[in-house]
């Protein structure tokens, strides 16, 4: 077998030819990488996505595609929407601390302009 | 549900199958509402569905096809980025709220310090900041249905600071680490 083969060719078995739409993406050096993609998404899958991709954006598209399966596997029922959710919790926590911050410098400020007034 | 005498669900017609009565799918994938399986399938295809769904309890299936149906959506209308897109832009949102939020208190404690010059209120500050903090690693909000009090990465890595405080990227969205995920209610609810 060619030793040189990419690790999605590796994982399937087969040979990898020249032209392998996975081997700029996925060294023989990161295993786990595509055996997380291939889990969540399947091969057949990854390769159409890329395919109708430009070949600039297709390394980024890889990267984002690794990050949600690894998010689907540590969490099987909410994935990365899970840290989503966790964001817009922070945000909403945040939104409110700050108005009350900002009303209470109102506040402080309406206290000390009539306290200069008088 | 599937079986003789009843509609298909989305699934079996859009697979062509016949709906058994046990059919995994049906419960999630009304026969009202195709787009919603033919989404999924275009992006994480049946069987990886059908396998993912066979792996939980019935009890959490129905939060899984909802967070799947947001991501393939997301993944439809960005095929680069996906849902990371989206994490960026709450990320950025994020850090403008809490530049914000420093100033404001930064304000409040000028004003305080004129009229009160004792410094008692730098040290509500700072456990004010202590205190949303620490909520933020253990919440223990109503809401959370499926939550296993693991501590949450992000969130601490976010509220320390540790996270590029520039506007993140969905490139430093990937480079993050990630580890026992805070369960949070769904978005859908």
């Amino acid at each position: 077998m060619n030793p040189k083969r990419c690790a999605a060719c590796k994982y399937l078995r087969r040979r990898c030819p020249k032209d392998c739409i996975f081997s700029p993406y996925f060294p023989p050096s990161d295993p786990d990488k595509f055996s997380c993609i291939h889990r969540i998404y399947g091969a057949g899958n990854v390769s159409k996505m890329l395919q109708q991709l430009p070949v600039q954006t297709r390394a980024e598209a890889v990267e984002s595609l690794s990050f949600e399966a690894r998010c689907r596997v540590q969490d099987p029922v909410y994935g990365c929407v899970g840290i989503i959710s966790l964001l817009q919790t922070q945000i909403q926590k945040t939104q409110t601390l700050l108005a009350k911050t900002q009303a209470e410098i109102a506040v402080a400020q309406t206290k000390h302009s009539q306290h200069t007034y008088l | 549900m599937g079986g003789p005498g009843s509609s298909p669900c989305a699934s079996c017609k859009l697979l062509r199958r016949r709906c058994a009565k046990e059919c995994i799918f049906a419960p999630y994938f009304p026969p009202d509402d195709p787009h919603k399986f033919a989404i999924v399938h275009k992006v994480f295809g049946a069987s990886n569905v059908s396998k993912m769904l066979q792996e939980l309890p019935v009890h959490q299936r129905a939060d899984a096809v909802n967070s799947l149906v947001f991501e393939a959506n997301a993944r439809v209308r960005d095929p680069v980025y996906g849902c990371v897109g989206a994490i960026s832009y709450l990320q950025n949102q994020v850090t403008q709220l809490q530049m914000q939020l420093a100033v404001a208190q930064t304000e409040i404690l000028c004003i305080q310090m004129q009229h009160e010059p004792t410094l008692q209120s730098h040290h509500e500050v700072f456990e004010l900041h202590q205190d949303d903090k620490a909520h933020l690693l253990h919440s223990n909000n109503n809401s959370i249905n499926n939550c296993n009090n693991n501590n949450y990465n992000l969130a601490y890595a976010m509220s320390s600071g540790q996270l590029n405080s520039n506007f993140a990227s969905p490139s430093s969205v990937i480079q993050m680490q990630m580890q026992d995920p805070l369960k949070q209610e769904s978005l859908w609810t």
